[in-house]
Order: C-alpha cells, then structure tokens, then sequence
C-alpha cells in the first residue's frame, strides 16, 4: 500500500465491507452446502436396514460398492469383515425405502466379470413373500468369470497335449496313418489287396492255388454231372427203365385187382354161409331149451322121487 | 593440507546453503504460525483492519470469480465429452461417470484454482508487498506502531486463501453441474445414480484428502510469496531474484502437495 498510514475510510469502504460479506457468505453457503450434498450422497440422511451375506472370499468386494436389484442401486456396502469360520461378511446397508424388494426368498450373487468392478446382485423370484427382517444373514452365490479363466486354459492345455499326442508319431493318430500307409503300399504291391486280406504274399498265393484247383474240380464235376445226367435220362439210362417197369407193374396192379374181385366174390359166398350158419345156431338154442325144460322136467321128478321116498333126509334145520 | 582446502570450501558451501535453506523454511513455517494467531485474535478485526481485510478479499476474488468459473465450465464440458466419447466406444460408459468425476473434481480443478490465484493475486500481492518493503513504508508502520504484518500481510494471505477455498469449492460445484449436463441432459431422471456414484467416489478419506489439499493448496499460494516478499532481502547476493526463488519453492510445495494427495487416495 502506498498509503500506509492510518486511512480515514471512503465512503465506498463500507460498501465494499458489504460485498466482502457477501462474498463470505457465498462462499460460505457453497461449501455447506457441498458438505451437505456429500454427506446426502453417502447415505447419511437415508434410513437402512442392515443385510449381512456371508462369502467365501470377499475379493472385489469395495466398502461403498452397489447392491444391486434389476440393475438399480438399493444398498451399499458398509463393512467387510471376516467372520469366525474364516468366510467373508459383508455387511450391506439397504435403503428402507427400497427394502421390500428383498424378501425372505430372495437370492443373492457375488459376480466377477472380465472387464470391471465386481457386482453383487439381489434376486427375488416370489414379491409376495415375507419380507426380509433387519440384520438377516444370508449366503452369497459366487460366479467368477475371472476363476473360470485358469481353469479353461487348464482344459484348453490338456486338450492340445492329448491332441499334440494324438497326433504325434508315436501317438494313436500317427500310428493309425502309419498303418494307412503301409496298407495302401500293400495294396499297390503284387497280390494287391488279398495280400492285406490274408495278411502276407504266400497266403495269398495259396488262395489263388486253391481257387485254380476249384475251378478244376468244378470242371470235373461237370462232366460227372454229364455223365450221371446221360445215365440217368439217357435211353438205355435209369428213368426210361423205370417207366417200363412201372408199366409192367400197372399191369400187374390190373391182375390183382381182378383176382381181388374173385376173392370178393368167394367172401360173398362165404357171408352167405355164414349165415346159414347162424340160422343153425338160433335151432340149436330152441333145441337147447327143449333139452334144458326136459332136463328140468327130469330134475322135478327126481326130487318128487326123493320127497316120496322114505330115505328121505330130513331137510329141515333145527335151530340149538 | 592444501589438497584437503577444495574439500573444506565446498563443504563450508553446502554447511551455508543448507542453513540459509532450513532457515528460509524456518520464517516461513514462522510466519504461518504468527499469521494463524493473529487470524484467530480478535484484535486482528478492528474496523480498520477490517476494511482493508475487506478490500484484499473482495479485490482477489470477485473479479477473477466469473472468468475463472467459466474457464472450468469450458474445461469441465471438453473434457467430460472426450471422456464420455472415448468410454462409450470401449464399452466401458458405467465409468465414465467415476472417471471425470475423479479428474476434474478432486484432481484437476484444486490445483487450477491454486495455480490461478497465485498467479493473478498472491504473486501479484508478493511483488507489491516487497515494493512496500522497498521503499520502507512497512518501517514507516512500524514506527507508527502498527505491525506491519499485521496490517499489510495477514489480509493479503488471508485473502489469498479464501479465495483458493472459493474458486476452488464453486468450481467444484459448476464442474458436477456440467458433468452432469452433459451425460444427461437438462432432466433430474438421473439424479439419484448421479448423487449415488458421487458418494461413491467421496468416501471419508478421500473427502478429507480432498479438504485437506485444497486447504494446503491455499496456504502455500498465499504464505510463500508473502515470506518470499518479506524476507527477500537476504538473499539478494544469489543470481536469482527473491520472487523466483519464492515462486519455484512455491510450485515445489504445490507439487509435493499434489502428490502426497494421489499417494493418498490411490495407494
């Protein structure tokens, strides 16, 4: 200041008092209201209920992070801490108003993406069901596509050694076109494809000797077969023989059957004989009855002789 | 002997400069505190001080006010769209958000503001304070029974600070609003994620790393150029001038602020 002694004020100071205040005042009521607003963002004037999930390793896991339900933001969490049997608490603030969205069914997920932050999620299949109570314990489901990426390789790694295997030329495959390649050679070779057959050249060799001597045999059977055939329906051969001895033998046939009627004849007469037979033996019963009424008679007068007679027994049996 | 005389000169050398380095930061680390006791008596708010008080605040603050708040405004919105752009097309929009909110707010904009205060008022503020000295008006006080210090030095920090705190605090404010504008639109319908990610971001200790940077920020524009102004005079026998010196010592402790503050929030 140029003028450093004591200044008699002008009388704009005090205006400019005025203004210093305001400017004060403004500033004032910026930062208040700045505290304000962080301390609404933090949740500070927001009624919650606590949730607590418990899980097998709280990695990700941020003090302030979202609880999340359908993609909106309706708690936070407020501590993490490790509980006595070694798993992870998360203590999650969830906002009142927000706080019939969980209930007792609801499920709960701890995921791990790629790409970002970790999310826990809240899942709730029935909206009628009791609602969840303040300080409810709940076990959190874990999805990590970060753990799942090891264990792909891990897979992805023993695969490609299998296939490497596979493939090599002590492996299956390697062998398999090995033996392709000898087969083929095989095939191209003398004996062609009978040699692979038959597994060597000599046996092959044998096949084709064995089907030569076939051939021959079938050529012997052939003329046999001529030769049976002139026999059998040659003219002095066995089928026109056999016509004539059948002829011969109808003719035979036609000679019984006429002495078969002679003999039929004779049976006739000797039905008739029979029968006079038969009349003879209804006379002798009539004359077997006249001999049986005489012998009858004959008795009668025996015993008529014996009652007179005074020989006679006494017949009559005397009771003791 | 005369072989061991090179070694003794550079040692007596750096013997000096580190004296004369621990006691430039000695006054300094003075003079904050004499300021801080003078700010807390109420002696300290007489009418006259007051006035002059008044003049100091108003004259560092209001007219940079609106320029300075809408350079962040410019600021905010290029850099808000180069990040919101650049997010969409990885993919990654849920941290845009997160993202210019980290920057601008608690990074850049603090530093801006203490930049910007110490180069239109407190380094202003400094070079006439030393021409005061120069010329002997601060003896002039003194023999009037006025403490210089007291009269000449603690409006010009205090005002200072005060306006570090309020650029800072309103460009804060105006760079959430154009952030916010700029990803939503002139609406309310995202308000609540907005207020929800910002809480995010502001955890306690990154609220109060926040505070206490700007605060520091604040206090090193406002106090080094005064005690470079002040005790200047001593070191007129270097190549450089009081003003440099206080000015590099000035950047340095910024800088160092800067990193104490990342070293804080991100370690």
């Amino acid at each position: 200041m140029s003028e450093p002694a004591a200044p008699q004020p002008p009388p704009e100071q005090d205006h400019l008092e005025v203004k210093a205040v305001l400017l004060l005042s403004f500033m004032l009521v910026l930062v208040v209201a700045s505290a304000l607003y962080v301390m609404y963002a933090r949740g500070l004037f927001e009624s919650t209920q606590t949730l607590v999930l418990m899980s097998e390793d709280s990695e990700g896991v941020v003090v302030g992070m979202n609880l999340t339900f359908s993609g909106f933001p309706i708690g936070r969490v407020r501590r993490i801490e490790l509980a006595e049997d070694g798993k992870a608490r998360i203590v999650v603030d969830v906002a009142s108003k927000d706080a019939h969205w969980l209930r007792q069914s609801s499920v709960f997920t701890l995921v791990r993406g790629l790409v970002g932050g970790t999310n826990i999620r809240a899942y709730t299949g029935i909206l009628t069901d009791k609602p969840l109570e303040d300080g409810a314990v709940r076990t959190v489901l874990q999805g990590d596509a970060g753990a799942e990426v090891p264990k792909l390789i891990a897979a992805a790694k023993d695969l490609l050694e299998s296939v490497s295997t596979l493939v090599s030329k002590q492996g299956a495959l390697g062998a398999s076109f090995g033996n392709l390649q000898t087969l083929t050679a095989r095939i191209n070779g003398p004996g062609g494809a009978l040699t692979v057959l038959l597994g060597g050249e000599a046996e092959a060799k044998k096949l084709i000797t064995a089907l030569d001597r076939t051939n021959a045999l079938l050529a012997r059977v052939d003329g046999l077969a001529a030769k049976a055939d002139a026999q059998v329906f040659g003219e002095k051969g066995v089928l026109p023989e056999t016509r004539a001895t059948v002829v011969q033998l109808n003719a035979l046939l036609g000679d019984a059957r006429t002495s078969l009627k002679k003999v039929d004849a004779v049976l006739v007469e000797a039905q008739a004989i029979g029968a006079n037979v038969k009349d003879g033996t209804s006379d002798l019963k009539l004359l077997r009855g006249e001999v049986e009424a005489s012998l009858r008679k004959v008795d009668g007068l025996i015993n008529e002789i014996n009652r007179k007679w005074p020989f006679a027994r006494d017949a009559e049996i005397k009771l003791p | 002997m005369m072989l061991m005389a090179p070694w003794r000169d550079l040692l007596a050398r750096t013997n000096h400069s580190a004296q004369k380095w621990l006691v430039q930061w000695w006054r300094l680390a003075h003079l904050g505190a004499v300021l801080l006791l003078l700010s807390l008596s109420p002696s300290s708010y007489k009418r006259a001080d007051r006035l002059v008080l008044a003049r100091h605040v108003y004259d560092n603050t209001a007219p940079i006010m609106t320029s300075f708040t809408l350079l962040c405004a410019l600021i905010s919105l290029v850099l808000t769209r180069i990040v919101t752009t650049t997010a969409l097309s990885y993919g990654l929009s849920q941290y845009a958000l997160q993202v210019v909110i980290r920057v601008l707010v608690l990074e850049l904009i603090p530093l801006t503001a203490a930049l910007f205060v110490a180069l239109r008022c407190t380094i202003p503020d400094g070079a006439e304070l030393a021409e005061l000295k120069a010329r002997g008006d601060l003896d002039t006080l003194r023999r009037q029974g006025i403490n210089p210090i007291h009269r000449e030095v603690l409006p010009r920090v205090m005002a200072g600070i005060f306006s570090t705190i309020t650029l800072a605090v309103l460009s804060c404010v105006v760079a959430l609003l154009v952030a916010y504008v700029t990803i939503y639109g002139f609406n309310l319908a995202g308000f609540a994620g907005y207020t929800r990610l910002f809480g995010q971001v502001f955890t306690p200790a990154v609220t109060l790393i926040f505070i206490m940077k700007t605060l520091l920020f604040s206090l090193a524009v406002s106090l080094i150029p005064m005690a470079s102004a002040l005790y200047g005079s001593a070191v007129n026998n270097t190549r450089t001038s009081a003003e440099m010196r206080g000015l590099v010592r000035m950047f340095a402790v910024i800088l160092l602020i800067e990193v104490l503050s990342l070293v804080g929030n991100y370690y």
